[in-house]
């Protein structure tokens, strides 16, 4: 390409060489864009879409439930040490801040060839990119019995933070000292790898506390603990000896909810009290439906510079519902990343500008071993133009040396700056 | 294409634009981004998650405010974990994984005006 190819094509794209910004290619002003989820991906596509476009790209938030509720921080409602309302945001900042439309609604169908979504409430809109970030799906017919005790509230996933994290800190109340409290954790990938293992804390923190006769148990698909390995299996010793029992391959295939007892697929059955059953997982409901999750039918590839979906044009997936890079987490904090990256990318794709070639996500994932004390794994990640994926770069990243309490100062932090980052 | 003709050529074609910007359309538009301008947006938003967007971090939060400081003490600082010879939790891990050119860059776009 020579300088005046290369000045000639800028000009052109940005409606210059006409005399007129209005006469760019495409219009931004009149793009729409329309965004699934409202959970750490949507809802920072939605704003930094605004905000990338210099608030001229019109953005749309399909989002069903009236308030953000994190999943991050929701181990400490089940725990007692913080409340519903310190982890739930509101979404309208969002359209007062960044001139955002929010519809509370949920999407029915994506009908690719039209470019509309039909929302569950009969109505269609129509999108010039379309933005789906809706989590994961707990896949509760998996295991035996699952759907039917969890309907009946018997077990609890407690996986989406809302009306079962309350539910499950009732329960935990509710049981006698000496109880049992259960969780099995299904083979990976699943959102949050450390989740379960700080939520084991968690609850042991509350039992310690209140009920220190009761036990935890944790039955864990997975040959080992996910994530922060070492660093959990030190603060169940040391933080609660003799109170946290660790079962690696034990995968829970039914659950009978008369008796609240789970069973395996090659071990003896267990007993418990307090009933924690997380299913396998995939992509959300709308991605699956609408058959762009093409690996495996669980996960959705993405191309990672704009994070379109390899199966479908104009439709960019974030967070959780993707086939993941190699050591890419499904957290919140990736997710953020994700949108982060393709907002950009839509911005300027629908502008007429070059898509960034070099994106760069982060990830930090910290985790509270009891009220305070916090450790932590963080990771950079820069896209590989060859092998077309991102990669951890050798030498950065890692874990805390131990638990501490400054860092439980900045976990609170990260969690009030990302909420803010993404919702207002 | 050498990187660094590429670059020359990014830069002379956004003061370039810029110009024609400030000439042509009086209220920002998004004619005024140029994708290098985005991409330094972008690279410096991954900051954002736990410094606040745009470095304005949320009040009391209990996170360090970088949007005091100024681009030269925000780029020594963050060479400065890099390097190892300043310590702290995340942040050396964190400045190793990204090349000094865009430690640069985040904190032209962050450090204080």
């Amino acid at each position: 390409m020579n300088r005046r190819h290369f000045l000639g094509q800028s000009l052109a794209s940005a409606g210059l060489l006409a005399g007129c910004a209005s006469s760019a290619p495409i219009n931004i002003s009149k793009a729409q864009v329309v965004v699934i989820g409202g959970g750490y991906g949507g809802a920072t596509a939605a704003k930094y879409i605004r905000m990338f476009s210099n608030n001229t790209a019109q953005v749309t938030l399909i989002e069903p439930n009236a308030d953000f509720i994190s999943c991050p921080m929701s181990n400490l409602v089940i725990g007692g040490s913080r409340t519903m309302a310190e982890i739930t945001s509101p979404y309208e900042n969002l359209s007062k801040r960044h001139g955002v439309k929010l519809i509370k609604d949920m999407v029915e169908s994506i009908d690719q060839k039209q470019k509309t979504v039909k929302l569950v409430s009969g109505s269609t809109i129509k999108y010039d990119k379309l933005v789906v970030s809706p989590g994961v799906n707990l896949m509760m017919d998996q295991i035996k019995g699952l759907a039917e005790a969890n309907q009946a509230g018997v077990t609890i996933q407690a996986w989406k933070a809302g009306p079962e994290t309350v539910a499950l800190h009732q329960q935990l109340a509710a049981m006698r000292d000496g109880g049992v409290y259960a969780i099995s954790i299904p083979e990976a990938p699943f959102r949050c790898p450390p989740g379960p293992y700080e939520r084991a804390c968690q609850v042991a923190s509350y039992f310690k506390k209140n009920k220190p006769k009761s036990k935890v148990l944790i039955f864990d698909a997975n040959a080992d603990i996910v994530s922060k390995a070492g660093l959990f299996r030190k603060a169940w010793a040391t933080l609660y000896p003799g109170m946290i029992e660790y079962h690696p391959k034990f995968n829970v295939v039914a659950v009978d909810a008369k008796t609240k007892t789970l069973k395996f697929e090659v071990q003896d059955d267990v007993k418990a009290d307090v009933l924690n059953i997380l299913p396998l997982m995939r992509a959300g409901d709308i991605a699956v439906k609408s058959g762009i999750a093409n690996a495996n039918g669980r996960w959705v590839q993405v191309n990672f510079l704009n994070f379109e979906a390899t199966a479908a044009k104009d439709i960019h997936v974030l967070g959780d519902s993707i086939q993941v890079a190699p050591l890419m987490p499904k957290s919140g904090h990736m997710a953020n990343s994700h949108a982060k990256v393709a907002a950009a990318a839509i911005v300027a794709e629908l502008g007429g500008l070059e898509v960034n070639s070099a994106p760069v996500l982060t990830n930090t994932c910290y985790s509270f071993v009891d009220a305070t004390q916090v450790v932590h794994v963080a990771s950079v990640h820069q896209y590989n133009a060859e092998e077309k994926t991102f990669k951890t770069v050798p030498g950065s990243g890692g874990l805390s040396p131990e638990p501490t309490t400054l860092e439980g100062i900045y976990a609170w932090g990260w969690a009030k700056n990302i909420w803010a980052d993404s919702l207002a | 294409m050498p990187l660094i003709h590429f670059q020359q050529l990014m830069k002379f074609s956004a003061i370039n634009l810029s110009l024609l910007g400030l000439i042509l359309i009086t209220s920002p538009s998004f004619a005024q981004t140029s994708a290098n301008n985005m991409n330094n947006r972008s690279l410096a938003a991954t900051c954002a998650n736990c410094h606040g967007t745009n470095g304005e971090v949320v009040p009391n939060s209990g996170m360090p405010d970088i949007g005091q400081l100024s681009k030269d003490e925000m780029l020594t600082k963050l060479m400065a974990y890099k390097s190892g010879a300043q310590p702290g939790t995340i942040m050396p891990q964190l400045a190793k994984g990204y090349t000094d050119e865009q430690l640069n860059t985040i904190a032209s776009v962050l450090g204080k005006k």
